[in-house]
């Protein structure tokens, strides 16, 4: 099985497909960024102070508010940092259910973009290195080995996410009060969320002939399948990252920072 | 073609805050807390989250991506009207900042939204639109003659012209809460701590003004805590005392950043001054109140500076206090409902934010209620009223002192 994550001689078209994807969706999502940064950066850089309009508006008022005084809660960069950015205590102090579903959704997230860029890697130094002649690879850095060492820590974050998933799903349909309270805002986020996790799985399963391939058995089915939930995450994790809720991701961890981690 | 100018301005809102209505995540916690959403029978309006919602749209309709491509996006003038009244129905209490999972400086937010609403021609709200006319025309928000602040003190006060320690009053205090005044002025004299005040040359801390977003109004909040800190400097005072928490705050965060410098002075709320001299052994008590008391924390003093334990040592500390708690107390207290200008601007719903509390301390059973805040004060006792639990007591934690010193009140102008 010379399938990796398309990068084969047979599928090298779908490889040329997903790297100009990737970098279509950094680029989308540069220039989102610039346009939030401008929008941010229609503020001021101090409080009563006239709007500033740079682009640098808001790293200045950022640093600036990290190194003044607070009242009421001074704590330092690296405590924000690995307890309330990592950790998410503030969430934990509000509803331990809530955050064990925003934590392992994190947790399985971050971990599966860690493997999949470190997959992502191999082959690349697997690519670089036979176009080089170079074979004196550790046997490790193999594509077909590394994906199969990957393959359970792979299964346990996924299922970890899955998990995360499920309670946010569910507490969106059957709490009423979240269900309510719940706009397209919120839906987009998850419903992308969801697609991309359940699509993975599937093609994973077509691939392994596992639970999640939905007895679909033909393995020629498993590449196309791969590639979308590939350009899904793409589109939706990095390039849409500025216009949704998704956000949050990159906006919630600067205002822990500018406030010092909050009141 | 020309594009079209956005509806709304950046005006008053800094980079750091405009990123903060990005980091919503709208996880719901403020609405479980806050106290005016649940006096206005869960209007969704008055949901910090919603407010921040509507304002982000307004951002994005005005500076968004669209609007980048094609312009700007017209925002109706009655949704920014009902934005503004829904911004105003905000006691700033700080309680969804507390619980706000991304740690949102949401009090600021409102106060640069009103901020932002008032030099848009929609803001204050109104009679809040009086402050700044009453406050330059007679240095207070209360149309009293200044010179009234200290001139009724009976004679035996002795307040010094120059000394280390500056006793600064509050409006409230001075004008209104005399009593709360007097007390302050013969605990001190009883302590025999050599203290001087402004007097007549004493101005509106602009507490009121900052909270209502009028404070840059002909610079007249920054005027005004440059000519206190002037003064008070002129006193010769190193420290400066406070028995109002609304002007403890203002002194403390906002003159600074309203000056643009430090305070040549150190602010101390007069509960940290009292919690220093007993645990010194420097009071002694001669009274003894027999009383179950609770105490209501405000917001100004703490959740906004973080000062929690000095007024509970002090009512701990005096002979007679069985002292019981609230439910919601410290970090998680219920506001009393008169601050951010909503007791002025919206009183029937600072009445009913008042009530719930009332009946928090009504759940404890308690004979008294107390605070450190004179505004507090007042409201709390208009929510007993109101409830007609008569058999509540409200009182200032410095009159209780006052009191178990053996300090004859008596003789204290009606409120």
């Amino acid at each position: 099985m010379d399938y990796f994550a398309g990068v084969s001689d047979a599928l090298r078209l779908t490889f040329v497909q997903v790297m100009i994807m990737a970098n279509l969706s950094i680029g989308i999502f540069i220039i989102g960024m610039y346009i939030n940064l401008k929008k941010w950066g229609m503020g001021s850089t101090g409080y009563g102070q006239e709007p500033s309009g740079s682009i640098f508006a808001f790293p200045r008022m950022l640093a600036q508010q990290m190194s003044e005084h607070a009242h009421v809660h001074n704590q330092s960069v690296l405590e924000t940092f690995v307890l309330d950015i990592l950790f998410q205590r503030r969430i934990l102090r509000r509803s331990p259910l809530r955050w064990f579903m925003h934590f392992t959704i994190f947790f399985g997230w971050m971990a599966l973009f860690v493997l999949s860029l470190a997959m992502f890697a191999v082959e690349m130094v697997h690519l670089i290195s036979a176009q080089l002649g170079v074979h004196a690879l550790p046997e490790f850095l193999s594509p077909e080995i590394f994906r199969e060492l990957l393959a359970v820590p792979n299964d346990i974050f996924s299922y970890i996410l899955l998990t995360g998933i499920i309670i946010a799903i569910y507490r969106r349909l059957f709490v009423a009060k979240v269900r309510e309270s719940t706009i397209a805002y919120d839906s987009i986020l998850l419903i992308g969320l969801t697609v991309i996790t359940i699509s993975g799985f599937v093609a994973d399963g077509i691939r392994t002939g596992r639970f999640w391939g939905f007895g679909i058995e033909d393995p020629n089915l498993a590449p196309p399948m791969a590639l979308f939930h590939v350009v899904i995450s793409l589109l939706f994790c990095i390039a849409y990252i500025p216009f949704s809720k998704y956000i949050h991701m990159i906006a919630i961890p600067l205002a822990l920072l500018a406030n010092k981690g909050g009141e | 073609m020309a594009k079209r100018e956005p509806s709304v301005n950046t005006q008053n809102l800094t980079a750091v805050q405009i990123m903060e209505l990005d980091s919503c995540s709208r996880c719901g916690e403020c609405v479980n807390w806050c106290p005016t959403y649940d006096a206005s029978a869960q209007d969704p309006g008055l949901a910090p989250r919603d407010k921040i919602l509507r304002w982000r749209e307004f951002m994005n309709k005005s500076y968004g991506l669209r609007a980048r491509l094609f312009g700007p996006k017209e925002i109706p003038e009655e949704d920014i009207e009902k934005f503004k009244d829904d911004v105003y129905k905000c006691t700033t209490c700080g309680m969804c900042a507390t619980v706000c999972e991304s740690a949102i400086n949401t009090v600021e937010l409102w106060e640069s939204m009103r901020a932002n609403l008032v030099k848009r021609g929609n803001g204050p709200y109104g009679k809040q639109g009086m402050f700044i006319k009453l406050i330059a025309e007679y240095k207070n928000p209360y149309m009293a003659n200044n010179a009234d602040r200290v001139n009724w003190f009976p004679k035996d006060i002795k307040v010094e012209d120059k000394a280390e320690v500056l006793y600064f009053g509050g409006c409230t205090a001075e004008l209104k809460q005399r009593k709360l005044a007097l007390a302050t002025a013969r605990v001190l004299n009883k302590l025999g701590i050599k203290f001087t005040m402004l007097g007549e040359d004493e101005i509106c801390c602009g507490s009121a003004l900052i909270r209502t977003g009028q404070y840059f109004i002909n610079d007249t909040a920054k005027v005004n805590a440059q000519k206190n800190i002037d003064n008070i400097k002129a006193k010769g005072a190193k420290t400066v005392l406070y028995a109002c928490a609304g002007c403890y705050r203002a002194s403390l965060i906002d003159w600074p950043r309203l000056t643009g410098k430090k305070l040549p002075f150190k602010v101390v709320h007069i509960t940290q001054f009292l919690q220093d001299l007993i645990e010194k052994g420097e009071i002694q008590w001669e009274k003894s109140i027999d009383k179950k008391v609770t105490y209501h924390d405000p917001c100004h003093l703490g959740r906004h500076v973080g000062v929690f334990e000095p007024p509970r040592a002090v009512l701990k500390s005096i002979p007679g206090i069985e002292f019981i708690e609230m439910e919601r107390i410290e970090e998680n207290q219920r506001c009393c409902g008169a601050g951010g200008g909503v007791k002025a601007g919206v009183p029937d719903l600072a009445m009913g934010v008042a009530k719930t509390r009332v009946e928090d301390a009504l759940e404890t059973e308690a004979d008294l209620l107390s605070s450190a805040c004179p505004f507090c004060k007042r409201n709390l006792s208009d929510g007993r009223d109101a409830l007609g639990a008569k058999q509540l007591e409200v009182e200032d934690v410095v009159v209780l002192v006052a009191e178990a010193m053996g300090i004859d009140l008596s003789d204290a102008p009606k409120e």
